[in-house]
């Protein structure tokens, strides 16, 4: 038996405890709801993230071969040279979303995708394999950011899930059998406390009944006491 | 459009001697069956080799300051820049004036560099790697025009000059309508100089130089039809002139198989007919192909006339189709592509 340390078997500590037992007991089927749910949850981004870390890899493939096959083709001098031509660079926005009280990015780009007359350089004097290269580029960029935003998601989801897991751990096997059996170990001590008292008030109300009883005698015997001197004189 | 003052060359003119240099430079280039052999040498082998051609002072010289790839690209970049201004030194009257015509396209590529890298902000130092003096502008002055703070400060530096008008497009934030001008005025010259010339051959090279234009203006509807660009702002991105200008310039913001049923039957359609398909998915191997033909057609040319232009026009399409081919090749190699896409993309006569 596990008693929690420094309980005062109190009749006031054992309503707290059952008191506290309660939310124990809601908390603890609460937070194995929420664990099952972010399970659930995880398991849809985990699938969702293997796609999108399969389509980043391709993606990513396709761009460094397209990127050679430019530089095969015009030559890294010209594609540098393009490369400085670059108007603006993608903007980040990081929101949050809120998945079973989890908090997850939400990640937005701007200008990551763009037509190729707004790339920044002329049309005339370059190739389609610069626009193939910068294009594969483009999309590359947007799924390293939807990945981002997708493993982001269950790394937390799985930090959660581990937290929520531990408190639901704590909660099943030691919170509550402790709490449990403090109350028990209130209850058996409260329950020795009324016997001692029930064994007290009896040998008080003994040790009364044997005063009253020797009172009465007493005034028997005066009374006996007074007669017989009555009648010897 | 400046208006271009040609040049009057009062007596006729002479190209027995250019030509001649010209037939000596050509000995020189890299034998077609050379190709199929570098695409089967290891990288060290075909450094081996280029150590063997006319690469190998450029190759000596720039060892100290890359390796690899880079060394190879860096070094034919300089022999073609090299053996350009040589080639425009040697010529005198009528033919120098047409060959710079021709090597300004290299004046207007550096002009660019110069702006983009300034416009980035990136160092004098590192503009100065992508820059290739092959044209009229020197490497000297190149360099100075490096040094400039500002896009501004090199704009400015060329007032006063045919290009101060396609610079004056620059708005302070967009450098394409910029390096659009100044390809299209470079086109503008060509077609201007080259139409100026009386001389033999000279009809036959306005015809390259309008068929020049069409391609490019061909490429240029390739890669904005299939991506939907709407036509007038396609319109904007054709080089005026060419001989098929204003057909090219209906079929802008074509739905794209409309747009290639309509180029059945054009000479250039045998050259791309296997591959040009709706549903083609890299507009680079149609590219590949319209520019194969176009230095195939110079090439064509640079035998009609021998003491003419023409032998010079295809002695520099066959340079620069060179250290395009080596680069194709060296680059291809490096980074594993199949042989099949490298084959397809180097033009062997």
């Amino acid at each position: 038996m596990a008693v929690i340390r420094g309980t005062k078997p109190t009749r006031a500590v054992l309503i707290a405890l059952k008191r506290r037992m309660k939310v124990a007991q809601t908390g603890h089927s609460l937070l194995k709801m929420k664990r099952d749910g972010l399970m659930i949850e995880f398991f849809e981004v985990l699938n969702k993230a293997k796609t999108v870390r399969k389509e980043l890899v391709e993606s990513l493939l396709k761009a460094e071969q397209r990127l050679h096959m430019a530089m095969a083709i015009e030559g890294t001098v010209a594609i540098n040279s393009v490369a400085y031509s670059l108007q603006k660079e993608p903007a980040i926005q990081l929101e949050s979303r809120n998945i079973m009280g989890v908090v997850v990015p939400k990640i937005t780009a701007d200008a990551v995708q763009k037509k190729m007359y707004e790339r920044g350089y002329g049309i005339i004097g370059t190739s389609s394999a610069i626009d193939e290269a910068a294009e594969s580029y483009e999309t590359l960029v947007d799924k390293i950011i939807l990945a981002a935003e997708v493993e982001t998601a269950l790394i937390r989801l799985v930090e959660d899930i581990d937290s929520t897991k531990r408190r639901v751990n704590a909660l099943e096997f030691k919170v509550i059998p402790d709490i449990k059996d403090t109350i028990k170990f209130i209850g058996m001590a409260l329950e020795e406390m009324e016997r001692d008292n029930v064994v007290k008030l009896k040998m008080l109300k003994g040790k009364s009944q044997r005063r009253v009883a020797e009172e009465e005698a007493k005034k028997e015997a005066a009374k006996a006491a007074e007669a017989a001197a009555r009648a010897s004189a | 459009m400046p208006v271009l003052r040609l040049p009057k060359f009062g007596k006729p003119v002479k190209y027995a001697y250019i030509t001649g240099r010209v037939r000596a430079m050509k000995t020189k280039l890299i034998p077609a069956e050379m190709y199929p052999r570098m695409m089967s040498m290891e990288m060290a082998e075909i450094a081996r080799y280029l150590e063997e051609t006319q690469y190998k002072d450029e190759i000596d010289a720039l060892s100290k300051d890359y390796s690899g790839t880079e060394l190879i690209e860096h070094a034919t970049f300089a022999n073609l820049a090299k053996t350009f201004r040589k080639l425009a030194e040697v010529s005198i009257d009528e033919p120098a004036f047409l060959i710079l015509e021709y090597l300004r396209r290299w004046d207007v590529w550096n002009i660019k560099t110069l702006l983009r890298g300034k416009h980035y902000g990136a160092s004098e130092t590192e503009i100065m790697k992508y820059l290739v003096p092959a044209g009229e502008l020197s490497a000297e002055h190149l360099d100075e025009l490096a040094k400039k703070e500002t896009v501004q400060d090199i704009i400015s530096a060329f007032d006063g000059t045919d290009y101060a008008s396609a610079l004056a497009q620059y708005d302070g934030k967009n450098l394409a309508p910029l390096e659009n001008a100044l390809d299209k005025l470079y086109y503008f010259r060509m077609e201007r100089s080259v139409g100026g010339t009386l001389s033999v051959g000279g009809g036959l090279l306005l015809k390259y130089v309008r068929r020049e234009i069409d391609i490019r203006n061909l490429i240029t509807l390739f890669r904005m039809n299939k991506a939907g660009v709407d036509a007038a702002i396609i319109q904007e991105n054709l080089i005026p002139g060419g001989k098929l200008h204003d057909e090219l310039s209906r079929m802008a913001g074509q739905p794209f198989g409309e747009f290639l049923r309509g180029l059945e039957g054009y000479p250039f359609w045998s050259s791309i007919s296997d591959i040009a398909t709706a549903d083609v998915d890299a507009i680079s191997r149609i590219e590949a192909r319209l520019k194969a033909y176009l230095i195939r057609y110079a090439w064509a040319l640079s035998n009609y006339h021998p003491l003419s232009i023409l032998p010079v026009l295809g002695y520099m399409v066959s340079k620069e189709t060179e250290v395009a081919n080596i680069r194709k090749i060296v680059r291809g190699k490096e980074a594993g592509l199949p042989a099949e896409l490298i084959e397809e993309q180097v033009v062997v006569a």
